[in-house]
């Protein structure tokens, strides 16, 4: 087992909305990522995944908030620092972000190497213009964008090259996690597939040593991470490895969620595409029992009983469901 | 719609903003209900009279006389008579020529004064100095206070039929009338002007005037710009350039000068309060067109729209049906602007002696203009010039809080 | 840098082009008007039909030197050809001064006036509203009503408020004119000190309105840009708050630039009006008094002289926002 580089224990924020009303979007997440490694995180929209995203990043502003648990930064426990030693040491420095619209990320009023070098001082104020300078440059070539771009305004470029060019800055510093929100959904599938090499390259070369990527496209997440975990309604309802879950999944929403995409490798190809009815629930006042309950098509009046924990089961894997791996698997291989 | 108009009145601003004009557009209403007089009518015979009630003097001298017991002849009295040049001249006697030392004088405690000078005070005394007519209007001085201390009241003569008088009552200090009782007075909440008009019958009717000029000039270019905005945006191609490159050049070719060289080129006869009015709303279009072409742009190729073009729909029934109700907020809200912006270009161009010319109709700019040509703003008579200025204030404050209450209930992104 | 040649060369050709436009507009409106004031100049020419002689003689040079018996088209030209030289013939009312005379002396006060007031009062205004969007609180709380009420008082209504405080009760300051009435332009201390004496107050007055509007526009813009994506994603890579606060400044300022440019004809006339409060020697007072004595001569050459400075202006704030918006270089290129 490599070195821990995250570790979320017991998670939990909110949003309080203009109505100061509690929406309690990230409820109670545990995770852990070793170096070398990515997990995706999947899940609807509304699930809470762009949420966590943020929260796992330690430095909160409104409308979301903090309410309790831990995030162990390579041995740090970040969530007892001041916020704003968590923004200046950690941020961009430990941990770096990819936002989920890189269209308007970028200041359109600023030459991108300014903006590197602010990025830079922020956490290394002596380091001099040039270093600055050969460093974005080597970085630049390295990962297959062309150096004039640093001397351009985030408006002369196009979508594609502005989410390369947002995921060049953001790991510039070689950061510990990188936090990736829907890297490349807004962006035609040739941008995609280039997004898609970069971050692989990011891992293959150590420039980044681990990577959370959070996404709505399963099979995206099935080409380039190691392990998936599926959220549901602020909470993870399911964890393995890329594979397990794509051919085996446990959890009644996984499956679904699963069922509704098509994984281009042999033993797939006969599932029927299917779509899972309803929506998620309001976070706002979250569902007492299991929160896929209503949805689920074998839920009984059990199920919206009692609050279901993750349970382990074979290698490391987990799923948040009262019935027993077994009882599932025949359920799912009678349909 | 209902719901709509509900969150709007949940706007705070959009409140305040039209409580504010709904009062003032009440006050327009109703008060010409209850006050029947021509509010161009001279009640004054001068110059701006300051505000308060006006009683005649014939008749408090009939009226019912009643006696108070109310020290009239003590500190209360020399306060009212002596005003500060009076003291601040008696003080500057005492401490030249009656040797009285300047510590010892309070000129704020007229009772302690007046003890000093009459105990000082000697027109025969040395005057180094001085020349005969400051010695005398000291002596003057000396006579008045005299007179006030002394309380002998005031005699009502009459005129018998030879040419001689002959006292017929005394009125004493401590008579009074009750206001009451007085059959002919007049009050000026806010004075009178240059012409001796009622300041406050005038601005009700003056606001009447602005406001009707206000809504006229801001139809007029709201619909130009309207029209404008919409053929525009609608049809693109070269009719959109043609009107689009019209509508910058007179955004930036000030709408100000063009008011100028028409207004003064109609002539002095023609220029009526309505003509005043359209010229103004046909030199304030530019502002309108611009927002509405930009809406209806933006508006052109959402779905809706397309999908009444493969319909075969009409130009008219889409424009009316799929465009107007999504750019009427946007088309209320500009209307408000040209009403506030309209206002306050009739009250400049008054100021510029290019206002309605007309002496039948007062409008907020011409009183600002007649209280300025009177010089009011530096002899001291701010009734007749600051309710003007505050009024055109607020119809604009609360217009403009009306309009950006709505824009915050219309563009969500500004909510903050 | 080619970008910005064409961007520069485009503007200047489009603002000769509008000045074109404005001048045949200046010299056309008044002669479509029913009132046609030169119709009426020819008219008392040929009638005689005042006594004074000088006035008639004024009129019959005006007559000929305008050509205004001409067809139309021929006085454009003589009217242009005048214009160019300067030369808008002999004023009516303040005979026998010339009406570029006037305007001369006139305009350097205006100009003097209202170029700092606009910017001083456009700079202040951008900061308090910057400031009350990042600080919001009690600040926010109490500044945005005050703003919002002063921008909606009138140029003029600003004027005389300020005149009455400050010069009539409290004497800080004199009433009226551009320097003492007992003076004679001079360049000695004593006449510059009564020009600044007299400065403060017209100054203040257009500084205050013009703090009001602005501060408006850019505390929602402010607010606007601080919610920015690229606000969310620099603090998330660990930048200072003070860096941000420049980005959000600089991109919230660039609209309220567009906007000056869009309102200053606007901005012109209200303070033209206010400097008539304080009977300030500059082109507001000179058109009043044009206006008062039916001067045509001088009217036309006063709603000239403003348009160009308007023009002037904007032209002049279009080529600041080419240098300090790289997006305009960036659309030029394409």
């Amino acid at each position: 087992m490599g070195k821990i580089m995250l570790e979320v224990k017991d998670l939990k924020t909110k949003y309080v909305t203009r109505f100061h009303e509690d929406v309690y979007a990230v409820d109670g997440v545990s995770l852990t990522i070793e170096e070398g490694k990515s997990l995706g995180i999947a899940g609807e929209s509304g699930c809470g995944k762009s949420t966590l995203a943020l929260s796992l990043m330690g430095y909160y502003f409104a409308p979301l908030h903090y309410m309790s648990g831990d995030i162990i930064v390579d041995g740090t426990n970040i969530s007892g620092m001041k916020p704003d030693d968590v923004r200046h040491k950690i941020l961009g420095n430990e941990i770096a972000y990819i936002p989920q619209a890189a269209m308007n990320a970028l200041n359109p009023t600023q030459k991108i190497i300014r903006f590197i070098e602010d990025v830079i001082h922020a956490h290394d104020p002596k380091a001099s213009k040039k270093d600055i300078y050969d460093l974005a440059k080597q970085r630049f070539e390295v990962l297959g964008l062309p150096p004039e771009v640093l001397q351009k305004h985030a408006v002369e470029l196009s979508g594609g090259m502005k989410q390369r060019t947002v995921i060049a800055i953001s790991t510039i510093l070689s950061p510990k996690v990188l936090i990736a929100d829907e890297p490349s959904s807004a962006l035609d599938v040739t941008s995609q597939k280039m997004v898609i090499k970069m971050m692989r390259e990011l891992m293959e070369k150590g420039f980044i040593h681990s990577m959370i990527f959070i996404t709505h496209e399963l099979p995206l997440l099935y080409n380039v991470t190691d392990d998936i975990m599926v959220m549901y309604a602020g909470q993870i309802v399911e964890r393995g490895t890329a594979r397990e879950m794509v051919f085996d999944p446990i959890h009644p929403y996984s499956k679904g969620l699963m069922g509704s995409i098509i994984v281009p490798e042999a033993g797939t190809r006969d599932q029927k595409l299917t779509a899972i009815p309803g929506t998620p629930p309001n976070l706002k006042h979250p569902p007492a029992g299991c929160r896929f309950a209503d949805r689920c098509k074998y839920a009984t009046a059990e199920c919206k009983g009692a609050t279901v924990a993750m349970k382990d089961f074979d290698n490391g894997r987990s799923y948040r469901c009262r019935y027993s791996v077994d009882h599932l698997r025949e359920v799912y291989a009678d349909e | 719609m209902l719901n709509t108009i509900k969150q709007v009145f949940r706007s705070p601003r959009f409140l305040i903003g039209f409580i504010i004009f709904a009062l003032m557009l009440l006050t327009v209403i109703f008060y010409p209900l209850f006050v029947k007089a021509d509010p161009l009518a001279m009640v004054g015979n001068g110059n701006f009279f300051k505000p308060g009630t006006y009683v005649n003097v014939s008749e408090t001298v009939t009226a019912n006389r009643y006696t108070l017991n109310v020290d009239v002849s003590g500190a209360a009295k020399l306060d009212r008579q002596l005003n500060e040049s009076d003291r601040s001249k008696m003080a500057d006697w005492l401490i030249r020529f009656g040797g009285v030392d300047e510590a010892e004088i309070d000129t704020s405690d007229s009772v302690a004064l007046v003890e000093l000078w009459k105990n000082n005070y000697s027109p025969d005394a040395d005057q180094p100095g001085l020349i005969s007519t400051d010695k005398k209007s000291f002596e003057r001085l000396d006579k008045r206070i005299d007179e006030i201390l002394s309380s002998s009241g005031i005699i009502i003569a009459t005129e018998e039929e030879d040419g001689t008088l002959t006292e017929s009552e005394t009125i004493d200090e401590t008579s009074y009338v009750n206001i009451n009782d007085l059959a002919t007075t007049q009050t000026f909440v806010l004075g009178t002007d240059n012409f001796g008009r009622d300041v406050l019958t005038e601005l009700v009717a003056a606001t009447t005037t602005s406001l009707r000029i206000g809504l006229i000039a801001g139809l007029i270019a709201t619909a130009i710009g309207l029209i404008l905005g919409l053929i525009a945006g609608y049809l693109g191609g070269l009719v959109d350039d043609i009107i689009t490159f019209i509508t910058n050049l007179f955004t930036v070719i000030p709408s100000f000068v063009i008011l100028i060289l028409i207004s003064y080129s109609v002539g002095q006869s023609a220029r009526g309060v309505g003509l005043v009015a359209m010229i103004i709303g046909f030199t304030s279009w530019t502002w309108t067109t611009r927002s509405v072409r930009s809406q209806v742009i933006s508006l052109r190729n959402r779905d809706h729209v397309n999908l009444s073009k493969l319909s075969g729909h009409s130009m008219f029934r889409i424009i009316f049906t799929d465009i107007l109700p999504y750019i009427a907020s946007y088309v209320v809200m500009a209307l408000i602007l040209q009403i506030s912006s309209g206002i306050l270009a009739e009250a400049q161009l008054s100021m510029l002696g290019l206002g309605p010319a007309t002496t039948k109709t007062a409008t907020l700019g011409l009183m600002m203009n007649w209280a300025m040509q009177y010089s009011a703003h530096l002899n001291g008579s701010w009734w007749a010039y600051f309710p003007v200025i505050l009024t055109i204030a607020l119809i604009s404050f609360s217009l403009n809080l009306m309009n950006t209450g709505l824009d915050q209930v219309f563009n969500p992104q500004l909510r903050d | 840098m080619k970008g910005f040649r064409k961007y520069y060369g485009q503007k200047i050709l489009w603002y000769i082009f509008t000045l074109i436009i404005a001048v045949i507009l200046n010299f056309i409106l008044p002669r479509l008007m029913p009132g046609d004031p030169t119709s009426a100049i020819v008219s008392k020419a040929v009638t005689g039909m005042t006594d004074a002689t000088a006035v008639q003689k004024v009129l019959e040079e005006y007559t000929a030197k305008f050509g205004l018996d001409q067809p139309m088209i021929v006085q454009f030209w003589e009217f242009l050809k005048n214009a160019i030289r300067g030369d808008f013939g002999v004023s009516f009312s303040q005979y026998p001064r010339e009406v570029s005379d006037i305007i001369a002396s006139s305009v350097w006060w205006t100009v003097a006036l209202q170029l700092p007031a606009i910017v001083v009062g456009w700079i202040l205004g951008n900061l308090l509203g910057a400031l009350a969007a990042y600080l919001r609180g009690v600040f926010d709380k109490v500044l945005l009503p005050v703003f919002l009420f002063i921008s909606n008082v009138p140029a003029f209504g600003m004027a005389t408020v300020l005149l009455t405080v400050f010069a009539v009760n409290l004497k800080w300051f004199p009433t009226s004119g551009g320097y003492g009435f007992d003076l004679i332009p001079n360049a000695s201390w004593e006449f510059y000190s009564s020009v600044l004496e007299h400065y403060c107050l017209p100054f203040l007055s257009i500084v205050l309105i013009t703090i009001g509007g602005q501060a408006i526009g850019m505390r929602s813009m402010s607010i606007y840009e601080l919610n920015a994506d690229y606000v969310k994603y620099s603090r998330f890579l660990g930048i200072k708050d003070g860096k941000i606060v420049g980005y959000v400044f600089r991109n919230a300022m660039l609209p309220q630039i567009t906007g000056l440019a869009m309102s200053i004809g606007t901005m012109m006339g209200g303070a033209l009006v206010a400097e008539i409060i304080f009977s300030y020697p500059g082109l507001g007072s000179t058109l009043l008094s044009a206006v008062t004595g039916q001067d045509y001569p001088l009217i036309s050459a006063c709603t000239l002289m403003i348009t160009i400075m308007v023009l002037l202006a904007n032209l002049f704030v279009e080529i600041i926002y080419g240098i300090i918006d790289p997006r305009i270089k960036a659309a030029q290129q394409d």
